[in-house]
């Protein structure tokens, strides 16, 4: 208190004759008379300090318009949200309206949005003297290719574009230029705040604005219709997870790329679609083919063991096999001059859920064997996994299938060679098995909850339960255990699938994927990683198999996406999990 | 009213004195900003120490006790090496401009020996403040009339003022000259002279501005004004302002800001610090914010008001204008009102050098404050 009591006596203070500085003159050092602290040194002020009052009220006040400009100025941003960019605008020469609709995520974050801006043309036949023009336009435009203008402007056309998308300040600099012929068009610019994140799904639109890549493609005519905006199932938060964990283990295994999806394991929802390289939409024309490739989507590959989830799958519903039913695994199979072995022999005989866990090739063989051609072919196709997936993209792979399924093909298939999907079918397909049985159509836009979902089932309520213990037993007993998450029940199957090229295969390119679902005794969400040519490690002791490089992605992954999603985290010991997960034969893991 | 006010100020105070003339209300300002200063960098972190807030609390408690160090020190030590402070920041000024370490494409840092990186241009600031409060100490009111008086301080502002703008830094350049500026205000520099620099200055610089090349000027069209390309300099403020919008009232919750927490804005950690806030704490944490710092510098004001030598009142301003210049900046900044310049946020923004400048001149504040009754000679001191 006592120094605003003084900040009071200061501005009350008299000034007196004296006119030495400083402005507060000694206190006495022998002050027994002084009845204020302040009195007499206020009392024997200065003619510096009538001025300097002032003057501080001056800057005062200053400042204090200054504070509350900025204020208003946080106001208006934070609570009125008008657009600085409008603002500030010289007012366009015709009321120009952005056209096209926004894009946001499914919590309404925004992914794509359009800004009004005016691009300068000329017409040359009004223009009086085109090198005058073009020297003043450099004054504003210091980069600008007066060659090729020039010999535009000498053409006989009536238009010509000098420079598209300008900023309001460049505008108005250009109307300060007073040249005649000139005139603006008022376009719009499409910004994509989200940058590469979202790049390969919601695409771009060439400059004229029509959409010609992604969803800016596939729903060109919604977007343009006036404030129509969009709402995809997309999550922000778990896209930007997803693509830093690949980003990670791409780098960490040196590999040339990879691909990621999260999918609600019900209702087909993407909640994340990553490819990676990728590129900044904003700035397209940078991008190569590699960054644009949509390895999410448009990319098919053999996906490897992680079929065997559907070979399986079918096996048990069929009443083929058992979850206790055993095979002999002790050497591989041939067929005519093939030979299909293990990548880790057992050479002995395996049950059901070992051939799973140790992802026995010979085993997933002679399951299907007991399945046959024609029904593996109608299975795998009910699951969508033979037709193009209905995603809402033009970027979409045709699977490859084989041309002629005979047994050599039924064999391969089972364990996913033979066989090209891309990375959602694969991911939907094992939704659709593992959610109790329901077919499951991927989905980038958010669904409608009133709107009811069809219900086709693919397999039956008890071997999905089945399904979800062979799951649950490869990250806690085979080749996933790096992507298990303490509370969170994590289910998967890895997938390690030599590369083709040309006709055979290439030696140490690989595609190693994990395929995962979580919580496995009531699976709510399904995450599949793939990373494309990964090099093995140090660290992964020179492997570069699903189990190494993917899984441990994945677990990365669900550890930070779950407390998101709003899944409490379990123990992984209770009662009711352990026992709805309990397999009825017993298991010798890794 | 205590008595210890008319203590007699030839004696030096006691420790005790001085402890109870501390304004612990000041002190605790300070550590309440600095502490939300480090909250905001643990959610800027992703709700992690790693890899700002720890760093930042380790810099941050010797950096008060520095503070308070300060404090203690009697106001005069101050006045008597003012000069040499200053001389040996000019110095290091120049350093920087000679050998200094190249960061973010502009040379403002020196590395001694990889122990510690120092920005000369931020404690400049106060040395500027000490060198000119100490000058116009000297001087009596008539004498500061006196236009051949005002060429030494003139030069002592000038100086680091360009070398800081050949770094280059524009933003910490004008903030320096600005309050410089107000010092010779208050210090009671006559109306004509800064009638006849506001006057003067934009001739001198027309006449600069036709000398240059074309693309000097495109470079410096370019630097005043970053918003040219909306995708490029100016994409900051587009981020910067979507975040601040989708705040609102009460904000997204700690750490659940999406712009801030994603990435997507860049400097998140120092310059743009302040929108981390506004999009996580909304409007009310925003305005908290800058309620904390309105009381800190009216206080500041106050403690400078209350002393009774000019050179203690001077510097105090001086100080307390640079803090008030820098949140000015800085919130006007990111709210897109003015160009992006780089200026930090006082006490909250992410770095150790600009962080201990300001602990150094609160300290000084509080030796002000402490020292308020300090007995000075008149010209003989030194």
């Amino acid at each position: 208190m006592s120094f605003f009591g003084s900040l009071f006596g200061f501005f009350n203070a008299k000034p007196n004759a004296s006119n030495r500085a400083p402005a507060f003159p000694q206190y006495p050092s022998n002050s027994g008379w002084n009845t204020t602290p302040h009195g007499r040194s206020l009392a024997a002020a200065l003619p510096a300090l009538e001025k300097a009052r002032g003057r501080l009220v001056i800057i005062g006040a200053l400042f204090l318009l200054l504070y509350m400009y900025i204020v208003y100025g946080l106001f208006d941003t934070m609570i009125f949200n008008t657009d600085a960019e409008a603002k500030n605008a010289a007012p366009p020469p015709e009321a120009a309206i952005a056209t096209r609709g926004d894009i946001v995520d499914r919590n309404g974050e925004l992914l794509a949005t359009s800004l009004q801006m005016a691009s300068l043309a000329a017409d040359p036949a009004l223009v009086i003297d085109a090198n005058d023009m073009i020297k003043k336009l450099k004054t504003v435009f210091p980069d600008l290719n007066g060659a090729d203008i020039l010999k535009e402007l000498n053409s006989k056309k009536r238009f010509i574009w000098i420079k598209r998308n300008l900023p309001p300040k460049q505008q108005d600099a250009v109307n300060a230029l007073g040249i005649p012929g000139l005139s603006f068009e008022p376009e719009e610019k499409r910004l994509y705040p989200k940058g590469a994140l979202t790049a390969h799904i919601i695409g771009y639109n060439s400059i004229d604005h029509v959409g010609i890549a992604g969803l800016e493609k596939t729903f060109d005519g919604f977007l343009t219709k006036k404030n129509q905006s969009l709402q995809l199932a997309l999550d922000i938060r778990l896209q930007s997870i997803l693509r830093d964990a690949l980003a990670e283990g791409i780098k960490t295994f040196n590999a040339i790329g990879g691909a990621g999806v999260i999918m609600d394991a019900h209702n087909g929802e993407i909640l994340s679609m990553v490819s990676l390289p990728d590129f900044d939409p904003n700035e397209v024309a940078k991008a190569n083919d590699n960054q644009r490739f949509n390895r999410a989507s448009l990319g098919i590959y053999e996906m490897g063991s992680t079929f065997k989830t559907f070979t399986l799958a079918q096996a048990l519903d069929r009443g083929a096999i058992s979850v206790s039913s055993s095979f002999d695994c002790t050497k591989p199979i041939s067929i005519g001059r093939f030979k299909i072995n293990d990548f880790h022999p057992m050479h002995r005989w395996l049950n059901v859920p070992e051939i799973f866990l140790h992802s026995s090739n010979i085993g997933a063989v002679q399951i299907v064997e007991k399945i046959g051609i024609n029904a593996q072919r109608d299975f795998l196709g009910k699951l969508g996994l033979l037709k193009q997936a209905p995603l809402e993209i033009p970027e979409v792979g045709k699977p490859m299938i084989p041309v002629n399924w005979q047994e050599i093909s039924m064999m391969t298939v089972s364990y996913g060679h033979g066989i090209s999907v891309n990375a959602v079918q694969l991911t939907s397909a094992a939704a659709s098995v593992l959610n109790g049985g329901t077919l499951v159509t991927p989905t980038l836009i958010k669904r409608d909850p009133a709107i009811p979902l069809p219900q086709t089932r693919v397999v039956s309520p008890i071997t999905s339960d089945q399904m979800r213990q062979l799951y649950r037993v490869v990250v806690t007993a085979g080749t996933g255990k790096s992507a298990n998450v303490p509370g969170y029940v994590v289910g998967g199957k890895t997938g390690t699938a030599d590369k083709q090229s040309g006709k055979g295969y290439k030696k140490d390119a690989r595609l190693s994927s994990f395929l995962a679902a979580f919580p496995m005794n009531d699976p709510k969400y399904v995450v599949f990683i793939m990373i494309d040519e990964p090099k093995g490690t140090k660290e992964s002791y020179g492997f570069a198999t699903g189990g190494w490089v993917a899984a441990p992605t994945v677990g990365r992954v669900i550890s930070q996406i779950a407390p998101l999603l709003g899944i409490s985290p379990v123990d992984d010991n209770d009662d009711s999990i352990t026992e709805t997960l309990r397999l009825p034969v017993a298991v010798k893991g890794e | 009213m205590a008595y210890h006010n008319a203590l007699p100020s030839d004696h030096d105070l006691g420790l005790h004195d001085k402890l109870r003339n501390m304004p612990w209300g000041f002190v605790f300002l300070v550590i309440l900003i600095s502490s939300f200063g480090v909250t905001l960098l643990y959610s800027a972190g992703g709700a992690n120490w790693e890899p700002w807030a720890g760093k930042q609390l380790f810099r941050m408690i010797p950096g008060l006790f520095l503070m308070l160090g300060l404090a203690m020190v009697d106001i005069r030590f101050w006045f008597k090496h003012s000069y040499m402070i200053y001389g040996v920041l000019l110095a290091l000024l120049a350093a920087v401009a000679i050998i200094g370490h190249i960061g973010m494409g502009a040379q403002r840092w020196i590395n001694f020996g990889g122990l510690f990186v120092l920005q000369p241009s931020e404690h400049m600031k106060v040395a500027l403040a000490l060198a000119l409060a100490h000058y116009f100490h000297n001087l009596s009111y008539e004498e500061i009339g006196n236009p051949l008086r005002l060429l030494i301080p003139a030069g002592m502002v000038l100086l680091p003022v360009g070398l800081i703008l050949i770094q280059p830094n524009l933003g910490t350049a004008t903030l320096t000259a600005l309050f410089s500026a107000t010092v010779f205000f208050l210090a009671g520099v006559r109306w004509w002279v800064f009638a006849s620099i506001g006057v003067g200055v934009p001739f001198v610089a027309m006449a600069a501005w036709n000398h240059l090349h074309a693309y000097q000027k495109a470079r410096l069209t370019t630097f005043l004004d970053p918003e040219k390309d909306p995708l490029g300099a100016g994409y900051n403020i587009i981020q910067s302002k979507i975040a601040l919008g989708s705040g609102g009232l009460f904000g997204k919750g700690f750490g659940m800001g999406t712009q801030s927490q994603l990435n997507f804005l860049p400097e998140k950690h120092t310059d743009f610090i302040f929108v981390v806030l506004a999009e996580e704490m909304g409007l009310i944490g925003a305005a908290l914010l800058l309620m904390l710092f309105f009381i800190l510098i009216v206080y500041g004001y106050v403690i400078s008001l209350h002393s009774r030598h000019q050179f203690g009142r001077l510097l105090g301003l001086g100080l307390t204008t640079t803090m008030f210049l820098y949140l000015l900046t800085n919130v006007a900044m990111v709210t897109g009102l003015i160009p992006v310049v780089g200026i930090p946020l006082p006490l909250i923004s992410y770095g150790g050098s600009v962080m201990l400048a300001f602990y150094i001149a609160c300290g000084l504040l509080l030796s002000i404050a402490i020292h308020k009754d300090a007995s000075f000679g008149r010209n003989n001191l030194d």
